[in-house]
């Protein structure tokens, strides 16, 4: 790997740790505050593709492992892992890489805004929303030996949230890439 | 020490940045100055290899910096504009040791030559705190020792009293006209240069003037002035 | 950063990270293929007994286990009113016991062992050319480094709205602070390639300004 992608990924953990110790920040239309460090995750993707992203993640992951209390609300320690809850931890990886993954492949240089944000949406709809969440209700279930149904009605919750989420990191992503163009463009 | 550019020539992005450049540098103290974006970043960054001759070659000490990488690393030390981004472990000591990795040195010889690079810019007492709450001045003293530590023959400077006030600015000056080492400096802070043995002065990708400081000086006060 | 490590020199401060984490997983193993009231709570008092043996005081131990024991409530909560008592009693339990021990692991284990604990176990995948293994220790490190540097950023483009009356926005603050922070990986890499600290074949070559 090249220097330059150790140090991309190593930066943009120190950016997902760094938003989950400011406040949570208010949305002006809805009444909801934000938690930014699982925004912080689907713009690791969405901003540095799979390889990168996926390391940034698994950084923090590490980061978490070890005992630095990284986690918004400043959780962090082995524990945080042994709870039925972990899945939406641990998936945080596989969210962020499948969401490189599709933005490599969505969106490219020469598209209008349009479609590049729409495509970066996409992406992070199927990594933040559908695989993170597949990911945490299999775990919770597993977890705490409730039936998926069950799982899924208590994670449903959540869903809004995130798919506002998936819709401010497809915003980003595509002003970060006209600022400053990072991500690895596929055909 | 012994810096030769043969033809050496260098592109970015398809635009040459530094045209086809014929010297060879022995001198102990040299300065290079030119307006921004005149090319002598780029010159600095060739000599340990940062940048690669699109055309040409260059050379130091013999070793080629496009294929002898390792070899030439370690003979030039590197000191880069904004030191906040030179020192990459959360702890100074534990950076500075870093430099030390590729070396077989066991724990005990890593911590003396720590200690004796600290002890050498008075900085001992910084050894255990966080990058991130030193001062200009003394992040840019951490940076000399952390590059100094690996005892590198020439120590390339790029403008080494750019973010700094008066004071700091002041120590900068004298601890670089007290290294032992070669230096090559780029700076807009003439009175640094000033004593120098030779001075460089760039424009537009060019070689535009190399001799005494003195009378680059002069040539590079009319140009700014024209 | 403050990490959650408690300095000390108790057997299980001593005992190497490799085989803390081991345990741990067994342990957790052995806790989910059970849902006996009894042996979970032999468990909790096995996991409480460790944990006490460590003398870390009543106030470090509530620091340790606040934020968690909160979330293991709220999922015994949903267990209770989706299953029933009995399987609320089994969940609170068992997270209590693995709360409880992996707390106590991290809280004896130090930062830099887990760095080497981790790096050694990277070693196979060296092998196979997945990753290098030194190249961690310095990602760790990198990340704890820029932290505050990031969390200065963001104060500064917080300001900066404040100053221009701007609404604060997610939107307004994250792209400005991702631009400016990843705008010195250029030199960052350059300076971790000029001091030679990953050895050869790892540049990027022909780039610079």
């Amino acid at each position: 790997m090249a220097t330059r992608d150790l140090v991309l990924a190593a930066l943009f953990a120190a950016i997902i740790v760094a938003l989950g110790l400011v406040p949570p920040i208010m949305l002006g239309f809805i009444p909801v505050p934000i938690t930014a460090q699982s925004l912080g995750v689907m713009l690791a993707g969405v901003i540095l593709g799979a390889k990168r992203g996926g390391l940034a993640v698994l950084l923090v992951l590490v980061l978490v492992a070890i005992g630095l209390p990284v986690l918004s609300g400043g959780r962090g320690g082995l524990a945080t892992f042994v709870l039925p809850t972990a899945g939406y931890l641990v998936g945080w990886f596989f969210a962020a890489v499948a969401i490189g993954y599709c933005s490599e492949r969505f969106v490219g240089r020469s598209q209008s805004a349009l479609v590049q944000v729409t495509g970066f949406f996409m992406a992070a709809m199927i990594g933040g929303v559908v695989i993170l969440h597949g990911l945490g209700i299999l775990w919770l279930a597993y977890g705490t030996g409730t039936g998926l149904s069950t799982a899924f009605l208590g994670d449903l919750a959540f869903i809004p949230g995130d798919i506002l989420k998936a819709a401010i990191a497809a915003l980003a992503g595509r002003a970060v890439m006209v600022g400053y163009p990072l991500l690895p463009q596929r055909a | 020490m012994d810096i030769r550019f043969e033809q050496a020539e260098a592109r970015f992005e398809g635009r040459t940045v530094l045209h086809p450049l014929t010297l060879t540098l022995t001198e102990r103290r040299i300065g290079i100055i030119g307006l921004n974006g005149s090319g002598k970043t780029t010159f600095a960054r060739m000599i340990n290899g940062l940048v690669t001759p699109a055309a040409g070659r260059v050379t130091l000490n013999g070793f080629d910096t496009a294929s002898d990488g390792e070899q030439v690393r370690s003979a030039a030390g590197f000191i880069f504009q904004n030191p906040q981004n030179q020192i990459v472990l959360p702890i100074l000591k534990e950076d500075i040791a870093l430099g030390l990795t590729s070396r077989k040195l066991s724990r005990e010889e890593k911590q003396a030559e720590v200690n004796a690079v600290l002890a050498r810019f008075g900085i001992e007492h910084l050894a255990d705190r966080r990058v991130h709450e030193l001062s200009g001045g003394e992040l840019q003293l951490a940076a000399l020792a952390s590059v100094l530590v690996t005892r590198p023959e020439i120590l390339i400077m790029d403008e080494p009293t750019n973010q700094l006030d008066l004071r700091n600015r002041a120590l900068v000056e004298k601890t670089v006209h007290s290294l032992e080492e070669n230096v090559l400096v780029i700076s807009h802070d003439l009175d640094l240069i000033a004593g120098f043995d030779r001075v460089l002065l760039f424009h537009d990708g060019r070689l535009l003037a190399d001799g005494e400081p003195p009378v680059v000086i002069d040539r590079y006060r009319t140009l700014c002035a024209a | 950063m403050k990490t959650l490590y408690v300095q000390g020199n108790t057997w299980l401060h001593r005992l190497s990270p490799g085989l803390k984490l081991g345990g741990l997983a067994v342990f957790s193993l052995l806790l989910f293929a059970t849902r006996s009231p009894v042996v979970l709570a032999a468990a909790v008092f096995l996991a409480g007994a460790i944990h006490a043996s460590m003398r870390f005081g009543v106030v470090r131990t509530w620091q340790q286990l606040r934020v968690i024991l909160l979330s293991i409530s709220i999922l015994t909560v949903f267990t209770l009113l989706l299953n029933g008592p009995a399987d609320a009693l089994a969940v609170f339990l068992r997270l209590v016991a693995l709360a409880v021990l992996a707390a106590t692991i991290t809280a004896t284990t130090s930062t830099a062992e887990f760095i080497d604990t981790i790096t050694a176990g990277a070693r196979p995948l060296e092998r196979i050319g997945l990753v290098k293994a030194a190249d961690l220790g310095l990602a760790i490190g990198l990340v704890v480094r820029f932290v505050p540097e990031v969390l200065a950023r963001y104060e500064a483009i917080r300001d900066a709205h404040r100053a221009r009356g701007l609404k604060q926005r997610p939107l307004t603050l994250a792209v400005p602070l991702i631009i400016q922070t990843l705008r010195h990986a250029d030199e960052i890499a350059a300076a971790i390639d000029a001091r030679g600290i990953r050895g050869q074949n790892n540049r990027k070559l022909g780039e610079g300004s």
